[in-house]
């Protein structure tokens, strides 16, 4: 599904990405751990087509179709979705009519149906229920004023309703206590998929817990340095990211 | 001998003021009077503190305008949906052509007792028009000295009083058409007695290099109410020129709201005097501007009075290589003790080629008062257009849905629920225009 060859990535004429390889099939979830600065969110930013993160070298195809060539609202309406570390806050745009604008402009792009304010209605209340995003929630300005845990309750709902092909998770763990991370991990898990794949991009081995992946990567220095099944993820827990030449763990 | 643009407009007075109404009464001699001051005075320019953005001399020096023709025939509204934009209303609706009033056109209805509505030439007798127009306010003679212009020129207008205790039962809607090119030059007088209360629409469009001048003097008396929604939408080589003079009594209300979508030049000039304690007024107002459209809001309150409560907050988009100019003064008089004053003005760049001019004052000489000011000028966010786009919304959506929501807290301001979403449509309109 997707297939990232030689990666290189500059940002702001510095080299973050120096050559990344990573092939996901549908119905994984890979989990990329790194300490800070490894390149963890400037890879999510190049795949979600964020200005300013300029690939040097390297491809990356998703679904066999040369993902660099979309847009960003491209990206989304074939099936890319970024679970974002600090999502924005908007104010004066509820959350509501975000999402309906949101569902609506990539049905269009697909040549879908748009939904009806009826229908919508019923979906986005079938799908914040087991998020426990509630009906004031929905009615505020997006973002705005939400805790850490409603933030990130509110990007696993958007996921939800737009059902991505390839979701990425950046860091959704963090500024998180442990029974909101359960609730947005079980919220996650509840969208696995055989048709669906999903990055996972953690500092920390804890949402690995709750979130279990196929492969785990380690990213260091703008390199995948090690690859492995789940057990990593614990071996890293124990000796930290000192032996792969970082000084943060 | 003034200089050009003046002339002109002193000649245009000399050949036509004997067909202006009130030949031979009070307002013949008040307009002699008022000639001879804009002859003293001329055009105003930038010279001029209040006209520091916005030179009138200069205007007129590129664009001439003659007097617009009586019209007498039929009327195309514009297609611009602003035309219609209030269509849906209840309303009472008077139609002005060129600035002259057309029954034919009007739909007045049955008006409750106590309100009396009639074009300006059948009031001109009454000794309450009579003090409207002969009213001056102190300060800010500067930026109003352009009134005396109208007051020379003034052709026609609505005239409104309400008596005592009265509530006008539905909005009443001004439209103003300049359906041929030229100037016009209109004086609305409107007098709330005590109690009264009423809601006024203002339209103003064309798609003519017309010259709208528009002077709208207010009386409100104690507790009395109005609401006023005021709509620009004229074409790119038109001049528009509104001054609103109120003066609120004890306990009396003003909310004023205006959308400007603007013509070549613009200017709303708005002046409150609080002549009675414990009164409020609400002068905001929000606009959309691009290619090279200019448009100035001017704003002076003056709480000559304790007790009294004023809030501007004016928001405006500017693309293309448009200018918007905001200045406003708040002005507390040394024994205004309690007054509260706020005067806010936000402005968004669309483009690196338009430019916003803001300057808020405060001029306080009491010590026991709540006043504040302020003025933003920035650009829409581009993580926030990433973020809206990372989910599919195509970027030119995005950037609307972020232009809407940046306005809407000006625009929730008007004070009517159905003008004020008849509003957010044309500005959400307005956005959907500007995609190639």
């Amino acid at each position: 599904m997707l297939e990232i060859r030689n990666l290189h990535v500059t940002v702001g004429g510095k080299e973050i990405l120096k050559g990344i390889d990573l092939d996901i099939r549908a119905g994984e979830v890979h989990a990329i751990m790194g300490p800070n600065g490894s390149g963890k969110s400037t890879l999510s930013y190049v795949l979600a087509g964020r200005d300013g993160y300029v690939v040097t070298e390297g491809s990356i195809r998703f679904k066999g179709k040369d993902l660099l060539e979309m847009n960003v609202d491209e990206r989304a309406a074939a099936g890319v979705f970024l679970a974002f570390q600090y999502p924005l806050e908007i104010p004066g745009v509820t959350t509501m009519t975000f999402l309906k604008t949101a569902l609506n402009a990539q049905r269009r792009a697909r040549g879908e149906e748009e939904l009806d304010a009826v229908r919508f209605l019923k979906l986005v209340r079938e799908k914040s229920r087991p998020l426990n995003v509630s009906d004031d929630m929905l009615k505020r300005s997006l973002n705005v004023g939400y805790s850490g845990g409603e933030k990130k309750r509110a990007e696993v709902l958007q996921m939800s309703l737009l059902e991505p092909v390839l979701a990425v998770l950046d860091e959704t763990d963090s500024g998180l206590d442990i029974d909101a991370l359960k609730t947005v991990a079980e919220g996650v898990n509840a969208l696995r998929s055989p048709e669906r794949a999903m990055v996972v991009i953690t500092h920390y081995q804890r949402l690995l817990d709750y979130i279990v992946p196929d492969v785990v990567h380690v990213l260091s220095q703008g390199r995948i340095v090690k690859t492995g099944g789940k057990d990593l993820a614990l071996e890293l827990e124990k000796s930290g990211y000192a032996e792969y030449g970082a000084d943060a763990a | 001998m003034s200089e050009k643009a003046t002339q002109h407009f002193i000649e245009v007075y000399e050949e036509t003021r004997a067909a202006l109404p009130g030949a031979g009464g009070w307002l013949a001699r008040r307009r002699e009077a008022a000639i001879g001051s804009f002859r003293e005075a001329g055009l105003p320019h930038r010279r001029m503190e209040e006209w520091k953005y916005t030179d009138l001399r200069r205007t007129f020096e590129k664009a001439s305008f003659g007097p617009a023709p009586v019209h007498e025939g039929a009327v195309v509204l514009p297609e611009r949906r602003s035309a219609s934009a209030f269509a849906a209303i209840d309303r009472h609706v008077l139609v002005f052509v060129n600035g002259r009033y057309r029954d034919d056109l009007s739909r007045a209805g049955h008006l409750p007792k106590g309100v009396e509505l009639h074009a300006l030439d059948d009031v001109l007798h009454e000794q309450w028009a009579k003090d409207l127009v002969e009213r001056r306010f102190d300060d800010a003679r500067q930026a109003e000295n352009i009134v005396d212009l109208n007051t020379a020129l003034m052709s026609d207008g609505a005239c409104l009083r309400i008596r005592k205790g009265v509530k006008l039962d539905k909005p009443l809607h001004l439209l103003f058409v300049a359906q041929d090119a030229g100037a016009s030059h209109t004086r609305n007088l409107v007098l709330l007695e005590n109690e009264a209360e009423a809601t006024i629409f203002e339209t103003h469009i064309g798609e003519v290099a017309s010259f709208v001048d528009v002077v709208t003097d207010i009386v409100i008396g104690d507790g009395a109410r109005l609401n006023h929604v005021k709509l620009q939408d004229e074409a790119p080589d038109a001049v528009h020129l509104a001054t609103m003079r109120a003066r609120l009594a004890a306990e009396a209300k003003l909310s004023s709201f205006t959308l400007t979508l603007g013509c070549g030049v613009s200017r709303g000039q708005s002046f409150v005097l609080f002549s009675g304690e414990g009164a409020e007024a609400s002068i905001d107002g929000a606009y959309a501007l691009r290619n090279r459209q200019h448009a100035d809001q001017f704003c002076v309150i003056d709480h000559a009075v304790p007790a009294c409560t004023s809030h501007t907050l004016f928001k405006g988009v500017l693309d293309g290589e448009s200018e918007g100019v905001f200045q406003g003064k708040v002005i507390v008089r040394p024994h205004a003790q309690k007054s509260d004053g706020r005067q806010m003005t936000h402005a968004l760049l669309l483009s690196r080629d338009a430019a916003m001019n803001a300057k808020p004052e405060l001029e306080i000489y009491a010590d026991d008062v709540q006043c504040a000011h302020g003025s933003t000028v920035g650009e829409l966010s581009k993580e926030a257009v990433f973020y809206l786009r990372s989910r599919g919304i195509p970027e030119a959506e995005a950037r609307r849905l972020l232009v809407l929501a940046f306005l809407e807290e000006a625009l929730d301001l008007a004070p009517h629920n159905q003008a004020k979403d008849a509003l957010k449509l044309l500005v959400s309109e307005w956005f959907g225009e500007a995609a190639p």
